[in-house]
């Protein structure tokens, strides 16, 4: 299973799980290009790199240079 | 053509063409699963005559006829035993996750994913895009299966995305176990 995250305008970061729906018939790559926000580069990571402790949820930071697999399109649709 | 099926039913072969279907009764097509139409050349039958309507799925492609344009059906009402019609507004989206520890989605339909934001903040994205921004939103959030309800607002509504936030009573935000989140336009 896999997660994509991209850094909040507020230097957060926000992760993606794609529905299995969603899985079934695209692929994540295309879901991130879809619903990560237009011009903002993503990484598609495993969930197991996601911290599973929230605590300190809204202090969770990724570095811009790493987010190296595409950037969001924020398409209304699958194209 | 069209033949009698076994039993009561009524079975119809894959090109058959009805000009005139008239039920006054239960249809039940659990046997197929498949409801085929529209039929061609009939008299248009007055809104909600289905009294009762199961099927595993509606498909409104003709026998043998014009495919109709996608989403060519534009309304949807029925009686449901009332003794008036109504149209039936369905629900566009909808998706049951669980938003503690690693976030995972439970099951959906219509939405791509959800994007966690941080703690009580989240994001359903449409598969589908809302026609405009003036869709309901109802939702539900729970600390626990059974436990402590949390409260669910809807902080920004546009045609393919919905955000909300999950708060405690004392407006804090919280990440509860179950979020059910249902559109209807």
């Amino acid at each position: 299973m896999n997660r994509i995250i991209y850094r909040t305008d507020e230097g957060g970061v926000a992760v993606i799980v794609p529905t299995d729906e969603a899985l079934r018939s695209h692929t994540i790559q295309e879901i991130a290009e879809k619903d990560v926000p237009a011009g903002k580069p993503f990484k598609i990571v495993d969930v197991s790199d996601i911290p599973s402790d929230r605590t300190f949820r809204n202090a969770w930071e990724a570095d811009e240079a790493d987010l190296t697999d595409g950037v969001g399109a924020d398409r209304s649709t699958f194209q | 053509m069209a033949y009698i099926g076994q039993g009561a039913g009524v079975g119809l072969a894959a090109d058959a063409t009805v000009t005139n279907l008239t039920v006054t009764g239960t249809v039940d097509f659990d046997a197929t699963g498949n409801i085929d139409g529209p039929v061609t050349g009939a008299t248009t039958p007055a809104a909600g005559t289905f009294t009762t309507l199961e099927a595993t799925s509606l498909d409104n492609t003709p026998i043998g006829g014009t495919t109709p344009a996608a989403g060519s059906f534009t309304d949807m009402a029925f009686n449901s035993g009332y003794g008036s019609v109504a149209t039936a507004y369905g629900c566009r989206a909808w998706v049951n996750f669980d938003g503690t520890g690693t976030v995972a989605i439970r099951e959906s339909g219509n939405v791509s994913s959800i994007t966690d934001n941080g703690t009580g903040s989240y994001t359903a994205n449409f598969t589908i895009a809302m026609p405009d921004a003036n869709y309901a939103v109802a939702g539900t959030s729970t600390t626990s299966s059974g436990g402590n309800p949390v409260i669910l607002r809807p902080t920004t509504l546009v045609t393919t995305e919905v955000d909300f936030e999950t708060l405690q009573a004392n407006g804090t935000e919280q990440d509860p176990a179950t979020v059910s989140v249902a559109i209807f336009r």
